[in-house]
Order: C-alpha cells, then sequence, then structure tokens
C-alpha cells in the first residue's frame, strides 16, 4: 500500500469520525417527536392524506386538527410550519390546538403543513436543531426545521422547479417548498401533493377562511403583515386597523402579486371559494446580517448588527434593545386570527365561528407563550398526538 | 395660605375644563356637513384606498369607488356608466340606486392619498399622468361644486422627502380640498397642519384610522 493510499485512507476516516456522530445527531432530529395534547376543543384528529391517499406513508403525511362547535357555521383553515424555519407559527398553532373551545363553526389547524421540512436543516446556516419554550411546569422542546423539505422525502431536484398549472420558471429549490407549489397535483411531486391535499381539504369541506402562518426578516418589505389577494383585501384591511387601534400594534396589509405563482395566498384564493390570508411576523433570526444563529436569538430576536442598521433605518420594522420577542410575534398571530375570524363572522352571520380561551396578544406578551402549554406528562395518553 | 392655595387649584381644574369642553367644541365644529352620492378614489394608487372604503362601509356611507376614474366617468354619475373592472380598473357601485338612480350627478369625492409605484404601473399610470389624471378630476370638483376630502392613511411609509412620489400626490390634492383628514403618524412634521393653515381648510386629526368612522358619520349622515 503506497502512501497516497494509506493518506486517502486516513482522511476518509477522519471524515467518517466527523460524519456518523453528526448524521446520529440528524437522525435524531428527523426521528424527534414532539407531544401535542389535545385540547378541550378538539374533536377528531386526521392525517392530510385523509384528502389524497397518496401521502399516507410519506414524510410529508401530517396530523390535522379539527375542532368543531356545537353548532353549525363558518370554517377556518390554520396552517403553520409551512416554512419550519419560522416557528412562531407552530407554537400559536399549539395554544389554539391546547386551548380553543370552539361554541360555533370549526377550526382546522395543521401545525406542520411541511412535515418533511420540519425534520431537516438548514447546511451551512449553522441553525440549532431545537429550541426550549418555558412554561410554568418545566421547558417543552421543538424541532427547529428549514424552509423547504428534506431532499432525504424528494430528489433529485429539478434545474428549473416548473409551477403547476401555470408554468411559471421557479427557483429549482422552491420544488421543496410548500409556499410555492400551491395548488399542487395529485400525481406530482410529493410538495405538490401535500399542497393538493390542503386544497381538497378547502374545497371539500367549503372551508371559509384560511390563514398561513409565517415570519420574515425585518429587512424585507412584505414583513409583519397580512399579505391577502383582492377577494381577501378588505377583510385583512379591516382586521389591520382594529389591531391597530384596540390592541395597539401594527400589521400592514400587503396585496398578494397576481402574477407570482404558487404561493397560498394567491393559488387557494384562485383554485377556491376560500379567503387566503398569509401572516409574517417579524423574525431578526432569518436576517442575513446578524451575529451567531442561537436559540436565543431565535427566541428573543435580539442582536446588535441589527440595532445598528436600525438606527440607519434600514429596517422596515421597529425595533430596539427589546428585540422582537417570540411572545410578541406569537401574540400578534393570535390576536390577528382571532380578528380575522371576528370579522368575517360580523359580516357573515349565517357562517360565524365563535370560540373563546385562545389569547390575544397583550396576555401573551405579559404571560409568555409556554404559560398557554399543557403538560403532556400529565395529560391523558389518548389525548397525545405527535407530530 | 391653605385657602389660596385651594382656590388656585380649583381655578386650575375650572379652567382645563373651560379650556377642553372649548377644544372640543372646537373640533365638532370644524367637521363640516358633506353631502351625497359620493365617489372614493385613489390619488397615487397605494392601497389605502381600500382602507377609505372600508371605513365607509363600517360608518353605513353608500359610495361608489373608481381606482382611475376619468373626468368624462365621473361626470356619469352615480353607476359610472356601468363600467366592469378589469385588470388595473376597480369599480364599486354601493350608492344607494332608490335614492341616487344611475347618472346622478356625485355631490362628493374622496381622495386617499398614498403614492404606490406597483399600483400606478398596474393601472398603466406613471406618476406624471396620475398627477395630470388629479388635477383635472380636481378641476372639474371645483368647477361643479364637488366637495373635496383629501385622505391621507397611510403614516410614515407614505410620506417622503419634499419631491418626492407622495409629497407630490399631497400637493396636488390636499391645498386643494374642502376637508382634510390623517392620522397622527402621517402628520408627524405638521405638514397638513401648514396646509390646512395657509389654504384655511379645515383639518381633522386622528390617532387611527378607524377613529375616522364616527367623523364620516357626522359629515354624510
Amino acid at each position: 500500500m503506497n502512501y497516497i493510499v494509506k493518506i486517502k485512507l486516513i482522511l476518509l476516516g477522519l471524515a467518517c469520525l466527523i460524519a456518523i456522530p453528526a448524521s446520529f445527531l440528524l437522525y435524531q432530529h428527523r426521528h424527534f417527536k414532539i407531544p401535542v395534547v389535545q385540547g378541550p376543543g378538539v374533536t377528531q384528529v386526521v392525517q392530510l392524506s385523509h384528502y389524497l391517499p397518496g401521502l399516507k406513508g410519506t414524510r410529508a403525511d401530517t396530523p390535522v386538527f379539527i375542532l368543531q362547535g356545537k353548532e353549525p357555521g363558518g370554517k377556518i383553515l390554520i396552517m403553520a410550519n409551512t416554512h419550519s424555519n419560522e416557528p412562531a407559527g407552530l407554537l400559536t398553532a399549539i395554544i389554539f390546538i391546547e386551548n380553543a373551545v370552539v361554541q360555533q363553526g370549526t377550526l382546522y389547524i395543521i401545525p406542520v403543513f411541511n412535515n418533511s421540512g420540519s425534520r431537516t436543516t438548514k447546511p451551512g446556516d449553522g441553525y440549532p436543531l431545537y429550541f426550549d419554550i418555558k412554561t410554568p411546569w418545566g421547558k417543552r422542546r421543538f424541532r427547529m426545521g428549514n424552509r423547504n423539505a428534506s431532499p432525504l422525502d424528494q430528489w433529485p431536484d429539478p434545474d428549473v422547479y416548473i409551477h403547476y398549472p401555470d408554468r411559471q420558471l421557479l427557483s429549482f429549490i422552491d420544488a421543496r417548498n410548500t409556499n410555492r407549489t400551491w395548488p399542487g397535483r395529485p400525481n406530482g411531486l410529493l410538495m405538490e401533493k401535500v399542497t393538493f391535499a390542503a386544497m381538497e381539504l378547502l374545497r371539500r369541506e367549503k372551508v371559509d377562511l384560511a390563514v398561513d402562518l409565517h415570519g420574515a426578516e425585518t429587512m424585507f418589505p412584505v414583513t409583519n403583515c397580512i399579505v391577502a389577494p383582492e377577494k381577501s383585501i378588505k377583510l385583512a384591511t379591516l382586521t389591520s386597523l382594529t389591531v391597530k387601534a384596540l390592541e395597539g400594534f401594527d400589521n400592514h396589509v400587503e396585496p398578494s402579486p397576481s402574477r407570482f405563482r404558487g404561493l397560498s395566498h394567491r393559488e387557494i384564493g384562485d383554485y377556491s371559494e376560500t379567503l387566503p390570508f398569509l401572516l409574517e411576523a417579524p423574525i431578526p433570526f432569518l436576517d442575513q446580517p446578524t451575529g451567531p444563529k442561537t436559540v436565543d436569538l431565535l427566541l428573543q430576536g435580539k442582536d446588535p448588527f441589527l440595532l445598528r442598521l436600525a438606527k440607519k433605518k434600514k429596517l422596515f420594522v421597529p425595533y430596539d434593545e427589546s428585540g422582537w420577542p417570540m411572545a410578541k410575534r406569537v401574540g400578534q398571530h393570535c390576536s390577528v386570527i382571532l380578528e380575522l375570524i371576528r370579522q368575517y363572522s360580523r359580516k357573515n352571520p349565517d357562517r360565524a365561528i365563535k370560540l373563546t380561551n385562545v389569547p390575544r396578544y397583550k396576555e401573551v406578551v405579559a404571560k409568555g407563550v409556554g404559560y398557554f402549554f399543557l403538560n403532556p406528562e400529565k395529560a391523558d395518553k389518548k389525548k397525545i398526538v405527535d407530530i | 395660605m391653605k385657602n389660596n392655595l385651594c382656590l388656585i387649584g380649583l381655578a386650575f381644574i375650572l379652567f382645563m375644563f373651560l379650556a377642553t369642553q372649548s377644544l372640543s367644541q372646537t373640533e365638532t365644529a370644524k367637521i363640516p356637513k358633506a353631502q351625497l352620492p359620493v365617489l372614493i378614489t385613489s390619488a397615487g394608487q397605494s392601497p389605502d384606498v381600500t382602507t377609505v372604503n372600508i371605513i365607509a362601509e363600517e360608518a353605513g356611507v353608500p359610495y361608489d369607488y373608481c381606482d382611475v376614474p376619468t373626468v368624462e366617468l365621473v361626470k356619469a354619475g352615480v353607476g359610472l356608466a356601468d363600467k366592469e373592472s378589469g385588470p388595473g380598473f376597480h369599480v364599486e357601485i354601493h350608492t344607494d340606486l332608490d335614492k341616487y338612480p344611475k347618472g346622478t350627478a356625485y355631490k362628493t369625492m374622496i381622495f386617499a392619498i398614498g403614492a404606490s409605484l406597483k399600483g400606478m404601473g398596474a393601472s398603466g399610470l406613471t406618476v406624471e399622468s396620475e398627477l395630470k389624471r388629479l388635477q383635472s378630476l380636481i378641476d372639474y370638483c371645483q368647477k361643479n361644486n364637488v366637495f373635496i376630502i383629501a385622505i391621507h392613511v397611510g403614516g410614515a411609509s407614505k410620506r417622503g422627502a419634499p419631491g418626492s412620489d407622495n409629497e407630490k400626490m399631497i400637493d396636488a390634492v390636499a391645498p386643494l380640498a374642502n376637508l382634510i383628514i390623517v392620522t397622527k403618524d402621517s402628520n408627524k412634521d405638521g405638514r397638513f397642519d401648514q396646509i390646512a393653515q395657509v389654504k384655511n381648510i379645515p383639518l381633522i386629526q386622528v390617532d387611527n384610522a378607524l377613529e375616522i368612522v364616527e367623523i364620516f358619520k357626522q359629515i354624510f349622515l
């Protein structure tokens, strides 16, 4: 064996030494379960494959929590973790699942819309794999995922993603992005099947409102806002005006561009009767010019570089030493959803949705997100759903 | 000494009470009446016109809406000559047609001020052509005694340096209006106070846009 082969073998051994433990961590992350307690309002839990059997047995299948009131009324779908690196939506969805009591109408909640994306990480960006939320009874751990589905579940990527059905050319990576694959198709890529299943849910169940929860960089103009197409824009504007007047936070309205295809706020409206809304909460963690991508940055949103940029008026949201804490983002999501429901019900009394026990902005900011979580260890095991 | 202090205190409270009363009376007196039918339009094609439409709906004020009406269309009166919405052109008819049949001349026009290059582009307009359109509409209103209300609710994001697109839209409408309504965050630099003072136009300033609902009720109902 000559010395070149020896060096190659040593290098291979070193690579294995690094790769094997790292792979183990990623394997654990991919299979980590987040227990969610079915709260007092949950009446049924089905899988998304209920609406498209082709999803069954894949990593893309995901639970749908149904909270049906005694009185018939309107229906709303709440989707979180479309992008699993924007976790304020997931925490909001869990608050609704574990607390909401529905008197009239029905809530459909998908806490992990891109299940595959929630089980991978962003290579090269040093994302934490998990984050903990403090609760009155201890800490609750969540997976920190990625924007796109894992290549382990949908591979290979095309050179260019050709959107279906408009044939608009999108970036290759968007083939794994469940906010570019709407309205989807039953026999397409796995992520197109996910969005198609959700479209089927909306159409078959005759859902009135769909809310897709996101987070966006503070340096991106479409942040801290409600994105709505023409058919939803009045309700979005009324909601924005009301939360500003009554709860004191800004959440402006951005019109959904009609020529940019594949987005939930565009395609849901165009391919169903449902009124779509996409909520963007500021997430400093995703901004490029920050310090290390730590759990603290994710949860508190405090960063000295962003603070300097804020002083130079380079950010699209107010930003000071207090950062953008998770409680503020989750609180905004809660209030905006509740206000959309309230305003829609006011205008459509025959399709009203009435629910109680979900906190609004001020309460979430005052008590913290974890205050509203149930303890899975103390809950009836039959009531636990792993997501 | 103690009695003197009490008297000064009472006098101060009485003064504050009277001052507040007189201030609120002045502000109420400043709200002029306008007549229906009303046409709402945009000055600059920002989404703020949607906010004004919603305010009218919440106030129960029936209105017609067109984002880019021409003078000919305004002349056509209520119903806007049955024009239909299309790409870059939006029409909504909510006027009570029993009270104001199609063709009735508008008595009031509301301009929602705020420039959006995206909005103007979608309607095939440039800043210059939008300004020209606004000028012709305001000329028509002034010649035909149509009451003009200028509204700015977009806050700081719909303001800018002198000569910027947003300021041009303000210049085109606000100094020629019969009434100006603004939110506080739109008027942080006091620009609208200045216009109102120089041109002797009533100015109503509110903390947030939703407060305009009550003001619309006082103006129209």
